[in-house]
């Protein structure tokens, strides 16, 4: 492959990735530009939320071939720490819960931390030695975080309870697009946001979205309703099935699918339904 | 000046010691009773198969320790370090107490606050009903070592509906290689009285040095009255730390014990509340910390001897490294002891693959009108909540480090003093940082800091949640 030129693109290039010894990505093909909107869709167990945990590093999956590029690096050498310092973000669909430790007060160490930023040209640190942290100043996190709970309409009482702890299933999605907000990436994939939801919160939550999409952001957005896809606008839709797209169109292909189903692009019958993974 | 005894332990080290503390007959009678029931008593070595703390607690080699042993150039760090005090004090080096200090106005009230070689003369009857019947030499081995042995510590006595809401701090320092300290705390809280008492243990030996606490404290909580002990335990390496404690609360009263357990090589520590009177109280909440070589065996116990009382017993452990901590609660409720109410709770989360724990809930129940549960559990670090602290930019060292301090968080928050608190923060982050980093205690506050959001969201709607999965 040819050097990918150095921008905000995402750049996923026949990857191949396997849980366990079970192949599960086969060859995606996908790329993303700053600005731009991307739906991918798919039935449950084609590979979707595979791809987005792969993009993040998550270490229950294995990288056979492929590469996957985020400014002109390769990201799959980097930790997923790193990888959200060089600006990008996963909202996830079943987002773990932490007790003990405060939304607020994680959300602020989380931005200092995507606020260093990332170079991999820069020496590392000596083993043993934490980095020293730039500090967020109180004053200014709370009018960021404030504004950003305005904007999601999210209780007050959240930010001091323990991330994800006891939260409802439309609460979790709401506090991961709360951290979007605050932590500004620049690419974003979201993983079955709009899973769990009823109308209303699924309003909000798209709402926001939207709010936070514009020039400087790419945004993934994987789903397999295409009901999300009427509140937010998608440049590009990307059907999956069986560890590879299939099919890329515009936002009539998520119309099309709606009106006739996965089998009419996989031959086969949905045999899933609609039931989560 | 610096006053010994040969080493190792006898009836003739027995007697000297009495001798050179220039006793009545009846406390070197307690001391030999004591004796005898010591040299009868086996060691106790654990159940077959376990974590063998209790069998590297019976090979450490009592007979190179000075038994009684003070240092005539008291250690800088003794002082150095010594808290503020605001009710009363008392600051044990070595084998000798060497400072006291009680608010002159709640002397004013009754109260005593003496250490107990000096109550054994001046208050021989109140010595003499409770010395030893709450932990009594019988307990095991080393609570009859103790009884033979003991030397200073703590005496305090509370009239009937004093409170002493600012606490009493004790602190013990061990810094003599082969040393010894046999501190007794003696609390007698009258009825209605209300005490807040914290001890902190701690030592600074040479390299390679031991030294042995064998420590005891008997609390008795009459009726109505409330004590709160809190004991930090946060000895250096080389120390063989070995305790007994058990508190008697009589009709309504409540005894709320707070331990910590963060440092020394070996631990071996009972602690227990026996439900006395009707009514009464006794709960335990437990922090652990083992690192490095650490072996820490904890037993605890419940006793409901009458009808009505309740106890909740809340420990939880991180255990890294090659550390090995084994938990053994009891809960016991006695024939006439109906309408218990009874919980043991022990977490323990293991941060190495060579770490070991093990955690022994169990139940004697002999009435038939009682709420009693336990649970236990022991996991690692969940590689979920690591991967999404990590996809939020923290490295990887720091996001353990969150895991295991949110981990604490809860027991911690059951902690009432608010600089015991800050204390305990300040311990586990030095170990949670191999000591390599100085932290100081509002690294740990990011984490659990309240915001005050103003305004933010007081408009929204309630959550409309719609869980259609």
């Amino acid at each position: 492959m040819q050097s990918p030129v150095q921008t905000t693109e995402l750049v996923i290039h026949n990857l191949h990735a396997k849980v366990e010894d079970k192949e599960i990505l086969k060859g995606v093909d996908l790329t993303v530009r700053k600005g731009e909107i991307h739906a991918l869709m798919g039935r449950n167990g084609s590979g979707k939320s595979t791809l987005a945990n792969v993009i993040m590093g998550h270490p229950k999956y294995e990288v056979t071939e492929g590469e996957i590029f985020y400014r002109g690096i390769n990201i799959l050498e980097l930790s997923p720490d790193k990888r959200a310092r060089l600006g990008l973000f996963l909202a996830f669909q079943y987002p773990a819960s932490i007790p003990g430790v405060s939304v607020a007060n994680f959300l602020r160490r989380s931005l200092e931390s995507v606020r260093e930023g990332y170079n991999p040209t820069a020496p590392t640190a000596p083993t043993g030695q934490m980095e020293k942290r730039k500090g967020v100043p109180p004053g200014e996190f709370r009018k960021l975080l404030q504004d950003k709970m305005e904007l999601l309409k999210v209780d007050r009482t959240f930010i001091n309870r323990y991330i994800n702890e006891n939260f409802s299933g439309g609460e979790k999605k709401r506090a991961e697009i709360l951290q979007m907000a605050v932590l500004q990436p620049q690419m974003a994939v979201l993983d079955e946001t709009d899973s769990g939801l009823d109308i209303d919160a699924l309003k909000i939550v798209a709402e926001g979205v939207n709010a936070l999409t514009g020039p400087n952001l790419g945004v993934l957005i994987i789903t397999h309703y295409p009901r999300i896809l009427s509140y937010i606008k998608p440049d590009q839709v990307h059907v999956m099935n069986q560890g590879r797209i299939i099919r890329t169109g515009g936002p009539e292909l998520a119309l099309e699918l709606e009106q006739k189903g996965y089998e009419w692009l996989t031959g086969a019958s949905d045999e899933d339904g609609e039931a989560s993974v | 000046m610096t006053e010994t005894l040969t080493k190792g332990f006898s009836r003739a080290g027995v007697e000297a010691l009495s001798r050179l503390k220039d006793e009545p007959a009846w406390m070197l009678e307690k001391r030999l009773a004591a004796w005898e029931l010591y040299e009868q008593t086996p060691a106790p070595l654990g159940r077959r198969g376990d974590l063998g703390i209790l069998q590297r607690v019976a090979r450490y080699h009592f007979e190179k320790l000075a038994p009684y042993a003070t240092n005539g150039h008291a250690s800088s760090n003794g002082h150095a370090a010594l808290p503020t005090w605001e009710s009363g004090l008392l600051v044990q080096h070595n084998a000798s107490v060497i400072a006291r200090e009680l608010d002159p106005a709640l002397a004013a009230q009754g109260v005593i606050l003496t250490d107990l070689d000096t109550a054994v003369r001046e208050y021989p009857d109140l010595v003499k009903q409770y010395f030893m019947t709450g932990v009594t030499a019988a307990d095991n081995k080393y609570a009859a070592l103790h009884g033979a042995f003991w030397s200073g510590g703590l005496f305090l006595y509370l009239p009937r509906n004093v409170v002493v809401d600012k606490p009493v701090l004790a602190r013990y320092l061990l810094d003599q290689d082969g040393g010894t300290s046999f501190a007794h705390t003696l609390i007698i809280a009258e009825a209605s009285s209300q005490l807040v008492y914290i001890e902190e243990t701690i030592s600074s030996l040479p390299e390679g040095a031991t030294a042995l606490f064998n420590g005891a404290a008997e609390i008795f909580a009459k009726a109505g009255a409330q004590v709160q002990f809190n004991s930090v335990q946060d000895f250096g390496p080389g120390v063989y730390n070995l305790t007994n404690k058990r508190g008697v609360p009589e009709k309504d009263a409540y005894i709320h014990w707070i331990v910590a357990d963060l440092g020394a090589d070996t631990t071996f520590a009972n602690l227990g509340t026996t439900l006395a009177g009707s009514g009464s109280n006794g709960d335990i909440v437990g922090v652990l910390f083992a690192t490095g070589d650490q072996h820490v065996q904890i037993q605890t116990l419940s006793d409901h001897e009458n009808l009505s009382t309740s106890a909740n017993t809340y420990f939880k452990g991180v255990v890294d490294d090659a550390a090995r901590v084994d938990f053994e609660g009891l809960i016991k409720v006695g024939h006439g002891a109906q309408q218990t109410n009874s919980y043991l709770s022990d977490h323990t989360l293991l941060l190495s693959d060579n770490a070991r724990s093990e955690s022994i809930p169990s139940l004697e129940i002999a009435a038939n009108d009682v709420r009693a549960s336990h649970g236990a559990t022991t996991g690692q670090i969940d590689s979920e909540q690591l991967f999404y602290l990590m996809c939020r930019g923290v490295p990887e060292d720091e996001a353990r480090r969150l895991i295991v301090q949110g981990f604490f968080e809860p027991v911690l928050d059951k902690i009432p003093s608010g600089e015991l608190r800050a204390r305990l923060r300040a311990s586990i982050l030095r170990k949670l940082t191999k000591g390599q980093q100085t932290m100081d205690e509002s690294d740990w506050h990011d984490v659990t800091d309240q915001w005050d959001i103003e305004g933010a969201g007081e408009e929204a709607a309630p959550m409309l949640e719609g869980d259609d999965e």
